[in-house]
């Protein structure tokens, strides 16, 4: 139930239109919408509506993945659930059923019933201790008589012609004996003894103290032991009227039951079962997780986003602890488990099936809680990311002022009709886009695996790194890893090269723009260039884009393009709008060697991830005619950072998460300086030779992060690793599954490989 | 007004009442049905509940250190194990719940035998059905009925479930039943007897319109379970049976150990909650997803995992990984399997030629088919079977009724006695005689425009043609069209708004069509809860 509402959740993307509040769902949209901007444009709501459709479509997306987050956090995952088949909103919350309490009626009938129970109990042990007050080895048998029989009324020999439990009629072989604890008379097959010791245990466990002698599982074959013996004893003795039974009490079988069903009574309070105190032990290590794995993981996830409310240290002792309450709940578990399998008499099967489950329900536990617990940075990517985090909150500063002066922008531009109605619909949806994709994006906890030096450079600062990846690559002898390294410093070393390249551009250009008549021709060039990418560029976009889509830009831009000449002064400055959202022309247009170096079905590619920023662009060209020359400086510098952001990216795929709030990060530019160096997430760089191989070579990931974290990766963690690993494997050979048992085994050997190597190799 | 929650609820309370410790559940063998609809064992062992016990087990061994929670039904011989349990008390300290009401005398004895103070609490949880579904409940009861009447043994427990239900849900109903049903009259006295019997229970704070309980028999429309279904639930259970969500695939040839039994619960298989009502063309291309899905992340796995970050990664997604791949081997099973039968027993041609019997009225063309089809060898004789009993129930009194010829076509394609009585059993059950609507012609102008325009708009999917009587008598129900001459009230009051709670309940079983209908219906109508019950849930075997 709950889970679609949950407050916690963070719903991404359900961004109002209008004031850019991000709302957690889509009925909190809506909601939201009709009380604050109701009043507002009707085009709004017709974006509005079209933004629910696709927000019901992405919902069910959405849905899926929370799934799989409930999955990971564990915490809160078994208990909800949403109902199937039932969208949970439906129902109101339901109250427990109707019940009806008999306990009141059933105590009233048992108290009853008890009372005269322990009532008789209670008489017994009181007789039983009188009996044994006294030292029975050195005292007559007729005085001993004499004090039995003033415990208890004898009943009267006459009265009882037949005995009463078997019936067989007394006579003088069949003598009458009488029990010392109720009086009352059976013949000798149906007479119980009672011995002292067993008598000492009840009486003294009555009173309440700490009894002395045998322990519980002793006393009852003592008993049985003594009766036997006193019955062989007797027939000896038969002649003899009344046989001495100097260290045995006579008792009829009524008794005998009541004080042995009380007995076992008081055994079980005195004895524990070993698997109850294991039991006992290893609930508490469940508690202590309960109560710690949330506060660790609060505690990680605060570091792992760079912020400083805790300290590194701290958490680190904290993963320790818990690390070791969950080795003992493996361990304890794993005792109750072959708890009693060696014992002579194998245990009852339901004892067996017992052990079995609280074995299972501990591994469970931990799968679902433990393995949960995410790692923390190591310290110098610690620094990274703080450093990460202050940067990411200035970006989104200024991203939500220019949001902010955006959607402004926008409705005005609305009302003086710039831009046709039918391209506004589809602002709204795709507005959404940056939006999901920035907090999935989130900062992945292992991101950042570089780049803490303070090169000047940060591509030569990665060239840097990835000839020392190379170099430790090699060492440990990957040579697919080797191979895929060299691959990027060599795309590498171009970006750097013709990073230089666009500097000397831009130096040109900024000579060229000094120039009034060499600005005109320019434009000229510009616009030739236009008409030349929109001709080519709608047949190649129609795979990867829609066609009007790559339309609308050139229909915004031809309707800016107008108004740039109108304002006659700055019209160049207005290219910058054009360059970004298609590259070519714009390579064009700062020159030829760029042209030269990316080719046209290079930036092509690139093209999916550009289309926010497209939309952004859009709809705001006026606000570009006044732009200052700056802005103009600033495209080409962020661009040079590109590389660089890519490269920090944990897993930069062709559908880049990062590039999202890339697409919101040129809009600063159209209207303030707003330091565009330190604003890394800049447009993607159009042909970015590192966008090709990061989405098609999954191997860049590890290539980024992995051989310098190993080389960090405390000894540890890895061991752990490997005692997964290993539970892992247990756990698939038990089910049967050969193939991933294979699959595990291999893991584990490489897991082990790395360990020896990093205990013994340098560095 | 969802089932399933309710009793999970109440086994919920149970658990938690108990306190912490290892604990033993103690049932009888209805009362285990009803847990295990609601609680996997993995969700339960969180609750440190490690064992699971018959009361009428008799190797239970004396395990002091555990907590029992007993629930069960207060039948008599629950009553004497429970007895017998208490004069010698295997567990520490007794929890006892009864699923419905208990007498005093029971009790009494209870108390009694309770010596050594080892019980704890005895109260009624109301849990005494089945919830299938959060809008479907089952009695679990076969053969109810013996003619047109309860058997009474039956019938008793009809009314134990029905009154479960209601209280559970908290609901005190006005009661409809169907008039031309005897049984349905009897069910709805008898469970107003237990209300006003029970009045304390039934006490519940008065909601603007009150419930409403529509009691409906069988027989009125025998057609929905006799006709093949394309829905995925539906469809599993009819061509390979779910009995307390369990399916037993080890009919299916080349099934692997551990599949012979899968179990299928929307409770906590995301897939299932998905798409059980979707269609069988649906669950395939969603089925190829799902395995797409799982391959995407699969390779990853198999994949030589390259260095500590994928390990890691791996390691983390695990479990996840291993529920995953049991979720898809089991889906690619019971799909895999369900298009093997169908293509085994033709099943789309048969359900085409069913659905048209059900839905046109065109005599010549559905004999001529039926005929047809009476010929393939590939039609089972169970099919063949049904596709007669489905003729004769909707022309029965056709003036050009060919019946005994296609009886005869059943005797020369070898169908057994057995399936050859059926027809004229049914017909009997379920015939025109019975009836107290008329299920196949349309009753009103309304209904015939209605038919008409959807004869104009041609049929989008001619395997799911068929609406089961039920969506109109719900639908007229909920528009407060419904005919009181058809559907009386009980008692003298009657509802004057449109009811918004509304417990049907069919005596002689639902269908999982149905369930659908009830599914769509409260999807689509804003306001209106319904929740569909039966004594059992329907496919054409039983």
């Amino acid at each position: 139930m709950a889970s679609l509402d949950e407050p916690g959740e963070v719903r991404e993307g359900f961004l109002c239109p209008l004031c850019l509040k991000d709302l957690q769902s889509f009925y909190q949209l809506q909601s939201h919408y009709e009380e604050e901007h109701s009043g507002e444009d009707r085009d709004v709501r017709g974006q509005i509506k079209s933004l629910m459709q696709k927000a019901k479509k992405a919902k069910n997306k959405l849905l899926k993945r929370e799934g799989d987050d409930r999955a990971d956090s564990g915490a809160q995952g078994y208990e909800s659930f949403s109902y199937g088949g039932v969208d949970p909103y439906m129902w109101e919350p339901q109250e427990l059923g109707a019940v009806r309490s008999h306990l009141s009626d059933f105590k009233k009938h048992r108290a009853a019933r008890i009372d005269h129970y322990v009532v008789e109990v209670n008489k017994l042990i009181i007789r039983l201790e009188k009996l044994t007050a006294f030292d029975r080895m050195n005292t007559e048998s007729a005085k001993i008589r004499a004090i039995e029989k003033s415990v208890v009324p004898w009943v009267n020999d006459q009265d009882v012609p037949f005995c009463p439990d078997c019936g067989n009629k007394f006579s003088i072989r069949n003598r009458r004996h009488h029990c010392r604890l109720c009086g009352s008379i059976m013949c000798k097959k149906c007479m119980e003894l009672i011995s002292l010791p067993f008598a000492n245990k009840l009486t003294s466990a009555s009173k309440d103290s700490l009894s002395t002698h045998t322990s519980p599982s002793q006393s009852p074959n003592s008993v049985h032991g003594s009766r036997r013996g006193s019955i062989s004893s007797i027939s000896s003795v038969s002649s003899v009227l009344d046989e001495k039974d100097d260290d045995r009490i006579r008792c009829c079988t009524h008794c005998k039951d009541t004080l042995l069903k009380r007995e076992q009574q008081i055994d079980e309070k005195e004895h524990t079962p070993t698997i109850v105190r294991l039991y006992e032990k290893l609930r508490l290590c469940m508690e202590k997780v309960d109560q710690k794995a949330p506060e660790y993981i609060k505690m990680a996830a605060s570091l792992n986003a760079g912020e400083t409310t805790y300290s590194l240290e701290h958490a680190s002792d904290l993963r320790l602890e818990v690390q070791k309450v969950y080795e003992l709940i493996d361990a304890l578990s794993k005792k109750i488990l072959t708890l009693g399998l060696n014992q002579d008499p194998p245990p009852h099967p339901n004892t067996l099936r017992l052990q079995r489950m609280i074995r299972c329900s501990a591994t469970l536990f931990v799968q679902e809680k433990l393995l949960g617990l995410m790692s923390l940075p190591t310290k110098e990517q610690f620094e990274e990311l703080k450093k990460k985090r202050k940067q990411d909150l200035e970006r989104k500063r200024t991203m939500e002022r220019q949001a902010a002066l955006e959607s402004q922008r926008r409705l005005e531009e609305r009302q003086s009709g710039l831009v046709s109605r039918a391209t506004n619909g589809e602002v709204a949806p795709l507005r959404r886009g940056p939006g999901p994709l920035r907090k999935a994006e989130g900062w992945l906890p292992l991101s950042g695996g570089q780049g803490q030096s303070e090169d000047p450079d940060p591509l030569l600062q990665q060239i840097h790194n990835i000839t020392s990846f190379i170099r430790q690559a090699k060492a440990a002898g990957r040579a697919d890893e080797v191979r895929t390294l060299q691959e990027n410093l060599r795309q590498l070393q171009d970006e750097y090269d013709q990073q230089q390249t666009e500097k000397a551009i831009e130096l040109s250009r900024r000579q060229a723009e000094e120039e009034e008549l060499q600005r005109e021709q320019l434009q000229m060039l510009r616009e030739r260039e236009w008409e030349r990418e929109r001709v080519w560029a709608a047949p190649l976009h129609s795979r990867t884009r829609s066609l009007d889509f790559q339309r609308e830009p050139g229909r915004g831009l031809r309707t800016h393009l107008a108004h740039a000449l109108d304002l006659g002064p700055s019209p160049a400055q207005s290219g910058t709008a054009p360059k970004t959202p298609s590259p070519s022309p714009a390579q064009a247009w700062s020159g030829p060697p760029a042209l030269g170096q990316e080719g046209p079905p290079q930036s092509t590619v690139s093209q999916p991830p550009l289309n926010p920023f497209e939309e952004e662009d859009r709809p705001s060209p006026p606000g570009e005619g006044a732009v200052s020359p700056a802005a103009a400086e600033a495209a080409p510098l962020p661009k040079e950072y590109n590389p660089f952001e890519e490269e920090e990216e944990e897993e930069p795929e062709a559908g880049n998460p990062f590039t999202g709030p890339d697409g919101l990060a040129p809009n600063p530019f159209e209207e303030e300086e707003a330091r565009p160096c330190l604003r890394p997430a800049s447009p993607p760089a159009p042909g970015n030779p590192f966008e090709e191989p990061a989405g098609t070579n999954p191997f860049e990931v590890d290539s980024d992060s992995g051989p310098e974290v190993e080389e960090r990766i405390e000894e540890e963690l890895l061991l752990q690793q490997i005692d997964n690993i290993k539970a892992y494997i247990f756990d698939a050979k038990q089910c049967g599954r050969l193939d991933e048992v294979e699959v595990l085994t291999e893991n584990l050997r490489e897991l082990k490989c790395t360990l020896a190597k990093q205990k013994g190799g340098p560095d | 007004m969802n089932v399933v929650f309710a009793v999970k609820q109440y086994v919920s309370k149970m658990i938690e009442d108990s306190g912490p410790g290892m604990k033993v559940l103690l049932m009888d063998k209805e009362t285990t049905g009803i847990v295990s609809m609601v609680y996997t064992q993995s969700e339960i062992l969180q609750k440190e509940v490690y064992l699971f016990e018959r009361i009428d087990s008799q190797n239970r061994e004396i395990m002091k250190h555990l907590k029992a929670i007993c629930f069960l039904r207060p039948t008599k011989e629950n009553v004497d194990y429970l007895i017998q349990e208490l004069r010698r008390p295997k567990y520490s300290i007794y929890f006892i719940y009864f699923s419905n009401v208990i007498s005093k005398s029971d009790v009494k004895s209870l108390a009694e035998a309770d010596e050594q103070e080892v019980v704890a609490e005895v109260q009624e949880f109301y849990g005494d059905y089945i919830a299938v579904n959060p809008h479907l409940f089952s009695l679990n009861i076969l053969g109810c009925c013996q003619g047109r009447n309860w058997d009474p043994a039956q019938l008793s427990r009809t009314t134990q479930g029905l009154t479960a239900l209601l209280l559970s849900l908290k609901k005190c109903p006005m009661i409809r039943y169907q008039l031309s049903s005897e049984a349905a009259k009897r069910l709805a006295e008898c469970v107003k007897q237990v209300i006003t019997k029970e009045y304390e229970l039934f006490e519940f704070r008065r909601t603007e319109v009150p419930p409403l309980l529509l009691i409906l028999d069988r027989c009125d429309d025998a057609i929905t379970p006799l006709l093949n279904q394309w829905t995925y639930q539906a469809m599993v259970h009819e061509l390979l049976g779910i009995n307390n969500n369990r399916i037993d695939l080890s009919r299916v040839p080349g099934i692997s150990k551990d599949l012979r039994e899968v179990v299928l619960s929307a409770e906590n298989d995301e897939f299932y909650a998905n798409n059980m009502y979707l269609n069988f063309a649906e669950i395939g291309s969603n089925i190829k997803n799902l395995m797409e899905d799982f391959q995407k992340k699969k390779p990853k796995e198999q994949q030589k995992l390259e260095s500590i970050a994928d390990m890691k990664a791996f390691v983390e997604n695990y479990p996840q990984f291993k529920k995953m791949s049991g979720t898809v081997s089991k889906h690619v099973t019971v799909v895999g399997e369900l298009s093997r039968l169908v293509s085994e027993r033709n099943l789309l041609e048969v359900s085409e030629v069913e659905q048209e019997l059900a839905c046109q009225n065109d005599h010549s063309s559905a004999l001529q088919n039926v005929k047809r089809l009476l010929q393939n060898p590939k039609v089972t004789e169970f099919d063949a079977a049904r596709l007669v009993m489905l003729y004769a129930l909707h022309y029965e009194r056709h003036s050009s009724n060919s019946l005994p010829g296609l009886i005869v076509d059943l005797r020369n394609k070898g169908v057994s006695e057995k399936y050859r009585k059926l027809v004229s059993a049914v017909v009997e059950y379920g015939g025109k005689r019975v009836r107290g609507s008329d299920l196949f012609s349309p009753k009103d102008a309304v209904a015939i425009t209605k038919q008409f325009l959807k004869g104009l708009k041609g049929v989008e999917n001619v395997y799911t043609q068929h609406q089961p009587f039920l969506h109109e008598t719900l639908d007229h129900l909920i528009k407060g069209k419904l005919k009181e001459n058809l559907y009386p009230y009980l008692g003298p009051s009657t509802l004057r708004d449109r009811p918004q709670d509304i417990i049907v309940f069919v005596i002689g079983g639902a269908t999982y069509e149905e369930a659908l209908t009830v599914y769509t219906l409260n999807r689509t109508t804003p306001g209106v809860r319904i929740v569909l019950g039966g004594t059992t849930v329907h496919n054409t075997k039983r």
